[in-house]
């Protein structure tokens, strides 16, 4: 097969299918070539990914105070971005992060329970409000994190004589992943 | 006394709403330092102030 260097940068003969595995890298690449239409079907992305609950059991909690839900083991947590010392999931990837949370409360005579995702510190997202003798309230949400300092933890706000909050992995937790990068 | 009922026995006026979705944020951060007033924009109240509180 002839090779033909022209003198402007490029290289002509090269036939189709001709290259090798590992002969073009990510740096061979022109930014943003990689369109939607090459990724092969079933391929997913690899952005963080996690599931945070409480085992602790039952946490009393302040009445009509939102109180950070302390979620202190993990199921998964693929890029360790989640820590269970301060209940915080702070990504390493910038851009829009898909959470799901449920707590399970308690209390006598509770008449509002409501769970929250705060990003930075601050209430950002208010869950389902939930009146008397329901047993857990939910909140998800999509986020925008700047893959280095933003963080969410999930908090709850509790009306009741005597608030609390279950344990169990499926009783009160947070999950979430990258579902778009920035 | 909770931060809230103290902060009820002074303003017997405000309810549940206000501190839930309204101009008042009462928060805990699970570290150990106890609830604090995380917001406080109430319109015509004014923040309880340290001694009103202690």
């Amino acid at each position: 097969m002839a090779i033909t260097i022209n003198g402007s940068g490029t290289i002509g003969g090269v036939s189709v299918g001709g290259l090798p595995d590992g002969i073009v890298d990510t740096d061979m690449l022109a930014s943003a070539a990689v369109e939607q239409a090459k990724i092969a079907s079933g391929v997913v992305g690899t952005g963080p990914a996690f599931h945070a609950y409480n085992n602790s059991g039952d946490v009393s909690i302040s009445v009509n105070s939102f109180s950070k839900v302390t979620l202190n083991a993990e199921s998964y947590d693929t890029n360790n971005c989640f820590d269970t010392s301060n209940y915080r999931f702070t990504p390493n990837v910038a851009g829009y992060y898909q959470f799901t949370s449920r707590v399970s409360v308690g209390g006598s005579s509770m008449s509002r329970a409501l769970a929250t995702l705060a990003k930075n510190g601050t209430m950002f997202i208010y869950g389902n409000d939930i009146p008397t003798n329901v047993y857990g309230t939910v909140c998800d949400g999509l986020i925008y994190l700047n893959g280095t300092t933003d963080y969410v933890e999930l908090y709850i706000y509790i009306t009741a004589t005597n608030p609390q909050f279950g344990g169990g992995i499926g009783n009160t937790f947070l999950q979430g992943f990258l579902a778009r990068a920035a | 006394m909770s931060l809230y009922n103290k902060i009820i026995a002074i303003y017997s006026e405000l309810s549940d709403y206000d501190f839930c979705f309204g101009d008042i944020k009462l928060q805990n951060d699970s570290d150990g330092n106890g609830d604090y007033i995380a917001k406080w924009e109430h319109p015509t109240l004014p923040r309880p102030t340290e001694e009103q509180l202690a």
